[in-house]
C-alpha cells in the first residue's frame, strides 16, 4: 500500500474499517439535502488516509454499487472514492452534468434571496438565516447593477460600469471592516454575501429606471427600493454589534445604498 | 499555566457565529476605555493584538514587533471604541466652536470613526450636490441646459477631502513636534475630521442657485470651522507662543471652504 507512512493500525481496527466499508457500499446513504461541494468545515470522511483492503482484493465482498463511479485502481483515490460514494457527493460533482451544478447553485441563490430580502420568520435570528452563504449571488447582482447602469448611460459607459463595480465591491468590504472595528461579531464572507444579496431591490429599481426615463418616476422607484434594501440589511447588521453602536454600524450601509440610488437617478 | 490561557487575546478570532451582544459587553467596554487610553497616541498600534487591561498579557508582550500590529484588524479596535451618543455629542460640539470643550471630550479616547465617515459623507455630498447646484445655476442663465453628471466631481471631491483630512494633521503634528509642543496624531486626525462636519449641511444649503446666499453660507461655515480649529489647536500649543501655527491652520480651513464654493458650486 502506498500509505506506508501512516500510523499502523491495531489489527481489530482494520477489520472494523472493512466491515464499515462493506456496510457503506451495500446501501449508499443519500444525504438529506442536495450535496454541496465541501466548504470551510470539518471533513466528514477520514478514510482516505486509512489503508483499505477492499479495492485490491478479489471481490469477496460485493463490489461498489453505483455504476457511475469508474473503477478506481490507485489506492490514494480508492479510499476517498469509496468513502464518498456512500455520502454520494464528492466525486460525483466532477462527473455530474453541468446543468446539475448550475441548478444547485441557482437554487441556493434563490433560497438565500428568500431568506434575506423577503419577509420570512427566520429573519429575526440572523445566526440561522444565511448559514449557507455563497458569493455567486452577490457577484451576479453587482455585475447586473453595473451593466444596467452602464446601459442607461449615454456617454462614458465603461467608466460608469467601473465606478459602480468598484464602489459596490469596495463598499461591501469597508462596511464589513467597519463592523469588525466597532467590536462586532460577524464572519467576513457571510457579511459580504449578505450585503450583496441586499442589493437585489436596487437591481430591480435600476432595471425599471432603465426602461422608463421619467425623473419623478425614477425618484419614487429609487426611494422605494432603497427603503426595501435598508430594511433587508437592518436585522443582520444591528444584531452584529453592541446595542449602543447600532446606528454607527447601520449609517455606512445607508450611505452606500443612498449613493448607489443617486447614481441610478443621475445617470441619464 | 492555566492563567496564561485565560489572558490570551481572543478578539482577533472573529470567526464566531453572529450573536446579539447584550449587557455583558458594556462593563468590558468601559474598562477597556479607561485602561488602555494611554496607548492611543501611538499610531500605528504597537502591540500584536487587542490588549485587555489588567491582565498579565500587558507586561509580557511589550516587546512585540511593530509590523504585526499594523496588519491585524483587532489592534485598530481601540480607535473605534465609541458609542452612538459619543459620536453625536462630538459632532454637536464641533458645530458650536466657541464653547471650546471639544478637546476635553476627545482627550481620553479619540476615535477615528468620525473622521473616516464624515469625510466619506462629505465626498459623496459634494459630488452629488455639486452637480445639482451647477445644473440649477446653469439653468437659471440658459433655460434649456441638459442634466449632465460630471464624474470628475467625484474624483476631485475624493482627492481634496481625503487628502486634506489625512495630510494636514500629519503636517501639523510634525511641525508641533519640531517646535517642542506635545502633539498626538490621532487627536489631530480626530479634530480635523470633526471640523469637516459643518460642510455637510452647508453643501446641502449651497444648492440654492442664488449667488449672494451661497457666498453668505460658505463664509459663515468657513468661519465657524476655522474658529473651531483655531481654538482647539491653541489648547494644544499652550506652553509656547505658537499663534502663527494656529493662524495658519485657520487660514487653510478657510481656503478649503472657498475651494468648495469655487469648484463645486460654480
Amino acid at each position: 500500500m502506498s500509505h506506508g507512512d501512516t500510523i499502523p493500525l491495531h489489527s481489530s481496527a482494520q477489520s472494523d474499517i472493512d466491515e464499515i466499508e462493506t456496510l457503506i457500499n451495500a446501501a449508499p446513504v443519500l444525504p438529506a439535502r442536495p450535496p454541496s461541494p465541501p466548504r470551510a468545515s470539518i471533513p466528514i470522511s477520514s478514510s482516505p488516509f486509512i489503508p483499505s483492503n477492499l479495492p485490491n482484493k478479489p471481490p469477496s465482498a460485493p463490489p461498489p454499487t453505483p455504476p457511475a463511479l469508474p473503477p478506481i485502481s490507485s489506492a490514494t483515490s480508492g479510499g476517498g472514492g469509496i468513502a464518498s460514494d456512500g455520502f454520494g457527493s464528492q466525486s460525483n460533482t466532477l462527473t455530474e452534468p453541468v446543468w446539475d451544478t448550475v441548478k444547485r447553485d441557482l437554487l441556493r441563490i434563490v433560497s438565500n434571496l428568500k431568506l434575506v430580502v423577503f419577509p420570512n420568520p427566520n429573519r429575526e435570528d440572523p445566526g440561522k438565516a444565511l448559514r449557507d452563504w455563497d458569493l455567486w449571488g452577490p457577484f451576479f447582482f453587482i455585475v447586473f447593477l453595473g451593466l444596467t447602469l452602464s446601459w442607461s448611460a449615454s456617454v462614458k459607459k465603461s467608466e460608469v460600469f467601473a465606478v459602480a463595480f468598484a464602489v459596490l465591491a469596495a463598499g461591501a468590504i469597508i462596511l464589513t471592516l467597519n463592523v469588525l472595528l466597532l467590536g462586532g461579531h460577524i464572519i467576513f464572507f457571510q457579511s459580504l454575501s449578505l450585503l450583496g444579496y441586499c442589493l437585489f431591490p436596487l437591481d430591480v429599481g435600476a432595471l425599471i429606471c432603465m426602461l422608463k426615463d421619467n425623473v419623478i418616476l425614477k425618484i419614487i422607484v429609487v426611494a422605494v427600493t432603497l427603503a426595501w434594501s435598508s430594511w433587508a440589511a437592518y436585522p443582520f447588521m444591528s444584531a452584529a454589534v453592541a446595542p449602543g453602536r447600532k446606528a454607527l454600524a447601520l449609517y455606512p450601509v445607508f450611505l452606500l445604498y443612498v449613493s448607489i440610488g443617486f447614481l441610478i437617478i443621475a445617470i441619464d | 499555566m492555566d492563567e496564561g490561557y485565560n489572558s490570551l487575546p481572543s478578539t482577533h478570532l472573529l470567526g464566531s457565529v453572529p450573536a446579539v451582544v447584550a449587557d455583558d459587553k458594556k462593563p468590558a467596554v468601559d474598562e477597556a476605555r479607561t485602561g488602555s487610553h494611554s496607548n492611543l497616541h501611538i499610531f500605528p498600534p504597537a502591540n500584536g493584538g487587542y490588549q485587555a487591561p489588567g491582565t498579565p498579557y500587558d507586561g509580557n508582550e511589550q516587546a512585540t514587533t511593530n509590523w504585526k500590529g499594523v496588519l491585524s484588524i483587532s489592534s485598530y479596535s481601540p480607535y473605534f471604541n465609541v458609542d452612538t451618543d459619543n459620536v453625536v455629542d462630538r459632532i454637536l460640539s464641533s458645530m458650536n466652536p466657541l464653547q471650546g470643550d471639544f478637546r476635553r471630550k476627545i482627550d481620553s479616547y479619540p476615535d477615528l470613526y468620525g473622521p473616516v465617515w464624515i469625510s466619506t459623507t462629505l465626498v459623496f455630498m459634494l459630488a452629488a450636490l455639486g452637480n445639482c447646484g451647477t445644473y440649477l445655476m446653469n439653468r437659471k442663465s440658459v433655460p434649456d441646459t441638459a442634466w449632465v453628471f460630471d464624474v470628475n466631481y467625484v474624483n476631485w471631491a475624493a482627492s481634496v477631502v481625503y487628502g486634506y483630512a489625512l495630510l494636514v494633521p500629519v503636517a501639523f503634528y510634525f511641525l508641533l513636534q519640531y517646535f517642542g509642543c506635545s502633539a498626538s496624531l490621532t487627536r489631530f486626525w480626530c479634530l480635523w475630521g470633526y471640523s469637516l462636519f459643518i460642510f455637510i449641511p452647508s453643501s446641502l444649503l449651497l444648492v440654492f442657485p442664488d449667488e449672494f446666499l451661497r457666498w453668505l453660507i460658505i463664509l459663515v461655515a468657513g468661519a465657524a470651522s476655522s474658529v473651531f480649529i483655531g481654538i482647539n489647536l491653541k489648547s494644544y500649543t499652550e506652553g509656547s507662543d505658537m499663534m502663527v501655527m494656529c493662524v495658519c491652520a485657520m487660514v487653510l480651513q478657510f481656503v478649503l471652504a472657498l475651494f468648495i464654493k469655487f469648484f463645486f458650486y460654480a
